[in-house]
């Protein structure tokens, strides 16, 4: 076993809602999303569209709810530890990323063979994350350029003329919606692949043993066999 | 009196081309609708019009040129075919069409010194139907021995306003569908290219929808206001009345819509039922233009009606010719337009399912590679040091059991500061 630790202090409670949230709202928007592209099962269409705005907004106010939680929450900067930072320390470079982005690389295309020392958040990790936040922006400004009660809107209106009109706009969203899902394949791919651990921590709050990191020291001190 | 004296002069000019009262109050009505004004207005623009046409026996006619670019005379056919006579053909007799390659009886010489004259006296309006062409060093359109280019700016400079009809007139239109080899533009884009700062009215559609030429004509001719046309003129200088709500906004089918009931294929017994033709790539929710609300050929019918899905005719950005309404919406049966590189055309759906197809590929290669290797239960041994330590022992990130070996630090009371539960800071 060579994994860190899995404690409740690298996603307490608020953050286990958000990102089951988060799931929810991705996968009904993905699927109300195709629906509305083309109707295969045109019963669901008016419940798909009523789905699609709802979960927008609730994708939308979530994530703005996340960073904000960001800054008020406390939550362990590495694997492996009880200690907890504010959260927003988590999402900006901190002493254990530096100069690791390489390391990461290198070890997923397999030419380290070691797993490399870093954060709770790997370097490309932290990088594609904080994509998120601005990827659900445009989403959400692209969706209320598109949708009829609000694409007249000044604001709106002036993005859909900058894009060059609401076709171009329509396919923006639907290429984007294709970011979101190739961004999943990863993180789900990315997640599990060492072990299931990191999920059901996520999910359902369960702890797993495993090497105990210092985040003074940056390094491995230890092994904590009593959580199973 | 005065009045009956004028209402019977009136009548007698309606009734002389087949018009009744009440359907020239319908006109009015429809007119009002058309400009953007309340019901209230009817008897504004009813006196508006007994004035203009008793207006007109005494030869006060506006005087308007109607130019021919780069067109397929559909937008005259269009405006010509309005055959009941209450409502172009009054209106048209408010105005004096003083040159027209079409409609003019006249013909040669004798129409283009017509022309020239309107243009030397001022205070009229051009029409301007079809592209403008600049390739072939602008020698296309040549008419009278002047060229297309030269025809436009020379009867736009001392025009009153521009009205560009039809998208090819917007924005080049089908003229302008790639590779666009006449090199087609709009005529307010050319316009300003050259400075000409006469303003240009653009009213879109394939072809223009007569009602729409008419209810800009009415602003100026009838109710002789530019600045009522001008304060309409949305972004793209178009009736911005006209061109806010999309034609699924309107769309008669727009209950079967809201109900999913759609047409997947002509012939069908959905098509039958008149369902919504949403997955036939109907571009109505995304052209804006009020096709629905005035429909076509005198108020009779008009595409979805008819049974044809929105091709999006009304789409045409005046700055950009490449942002044509061809361009923009075919393949016309699809939900989406297709891309292109160079001369590789695809859906945005292929290329999107391409690309992911692709990622999932390798993460199942990639993930064949982390079994092989082991790491599949609890990833790879952690490093005994990260590489910049072992390389920079002096600016270290981490500490080590060894500086230079790296290794954990085993230490039971780290251990216990980090990992017990009850210790949480």
């Amino acid at each position: 076993m060579a994994h860190l630790a899995h404690y409740k202090e690298a996603h307490p409670l608020p953050f286990v809602i958000t990102h089951w949230i988060n799931l929810i709202a991705m996968v009904v928007l993905i699927l109300s999303g195709f629906l509305i592209h083309f109707p295969f099962l045109p019963f669901l269409m008016g419940i798909a569209r009523g789905c699609h705005i709802f979960f927008g907004f609730v994708l939308f106010i979530n994530c703005v709810v996340r960073v904000v939680m960001a800054f008020f929450v406390k939550s362990a900067p590495t694997g492996g530890t009880r200690q907890q930072v504010t959260d927003f320390k988590t999402w900006l470079p901190q002493k254990d990323n530096r100069h690791q982005a390489g390391a990461w690389i290198t070890y997923y295309l397999f030419l380290k063979k070691e797993h490399p020392l870093g954060a709770k958040l790997g370097v490309p990790q932290k990088i594609s994350y904080l994509l998120i936040p601005i990827l659900i922006l445009i989403m959400f400004w692209t969706g209320l350029c598109l949708w009829g009660v609000t694409m007249n809107v000044p604001c709106f209106l002036a993005t859909t003329n900058l894009v060059g009109g609401l076709m171009s706009m329509r396919i923006i969203h639907y290429f984007m919606m294709y970011v979101f899902i190739c961004f999943m394949f990863i993180h789900v791919y990315l997640a599990n692949v060492e072990g299931f651990e990191p999920t059901k921590l996520m999910f359902a709050h369960k702890e797993h043993g495993g090497l105990v990191y210092d985040p003074d020291l940056h390094n491995i001190v230890g092994e904590d066999r009593d959580v199973h | 009196m005065e009045n009956q004296a004028t209402m019977s002069e009136f009548d007698s000019i309606l009734s002389s081309r087949g018009v009744s009262r009440r359907s020239f109050m319908k006109l009015c009505a429809g007119i009002a609708a058309a400009a953007g004004l309340s019901q209230l207005a009817v008897p504004r623009v009813a006196q508006a019009l007994e004035e203009s046409v008793i207006g007109a026996t005494s030869g006060n006619l506006y005087p308007v040129i109607w130019i021919e670019g780069a067109s397929c005379t559909g937008c005259t056919e269009s405006f010509a075919q309005v055959e009941t006579p209450d409502v172009a053909s009054v209106v048209l007799d408010l105005i004096s069409l003083n040159y027209s390659e079409t409609l003019s009886a006249a013909a040669g010489h004798s129409v283009e010194e017509a022309k020239a004259q309107t243009i030397a006296a001022g205070n009229y309006i051009l029409i301007y139907e079809g592209a403008v062409l600049e390739a072939f060093d602008g020698n296309a359109l040549r008419v009278a021995g002047e060229t297309g280019i030269t025809a436009l700016v020379e009867a736009a400079e001392s025009a009153n306003a521009v009205v560009a009809i039809g998208s090819c007139a917007v924005n080049g239109g089908w003229m302008a569908a790639h590779p666009n080899p006449a090199q087609a533009l709009g005529v307010q884009q050319y316009l300003e290219k050259v400075g000409v700062t006469t303003p240009v009215v653009n009213v879109p559609g394939c072809p223009v929808n007569p009602e729409w030429v008419m209810s800009v004509l009415v602003d100026v001719v009838v109710l002789k206001d530019m600045d009522l046309l001008l304060n309409r003129l949305n972004e793209f200088n178009m009736p911005g009345d006209l061109f806010t709500q999309t034609v699924h906004d309107n769309c008669e089918r727009r209950g079967h819509f809201e109900n999913g009931e759609f047409v997947y294929e002509f012939g069908s017994k959905e098509e039958e039922m008149g369902y919504c033709l949403y997955p036939l790539g109907c571009k109505g929710p995304q052209t804006r233009s009020q096709c629905g609300v005035t429909l076509w050929n005198d108020r009779r019918s008009w595409c979805v009606q008819s049974g044809a899905p929105c091709i999006g005719c009304c789409e045409a950005k005046p700055s950009d010719p490449g942002d044509n309404w061809v361009e923009v919406n075919t393949p016309f049966y699809k939900r989406m337009r297709n891309l292109r590189i160079g001369d590789f055309e695809f859906q945005p759906t292929t290329i999107a399912v391409a690309v992911t197809g692709l990622l999932a590929a390798c993460l199942v290669v990639h993930g064949f590679g982390m079994k092989i290797s082991g790491r599949m239960d609890g990833g790879a041994p952690f490093e005994k040091i990260r590489k910049w330590d072992s390389k920079h022992p002096e600016q270290e990130i981490g500490t080590y059991a060894d500086p230079v070996k790296g290794g954990p630090v085993e230490s039971e009371d780290l251990v216990h500061k980090n990992a017990d539960p009850r210790k949480k800071n």
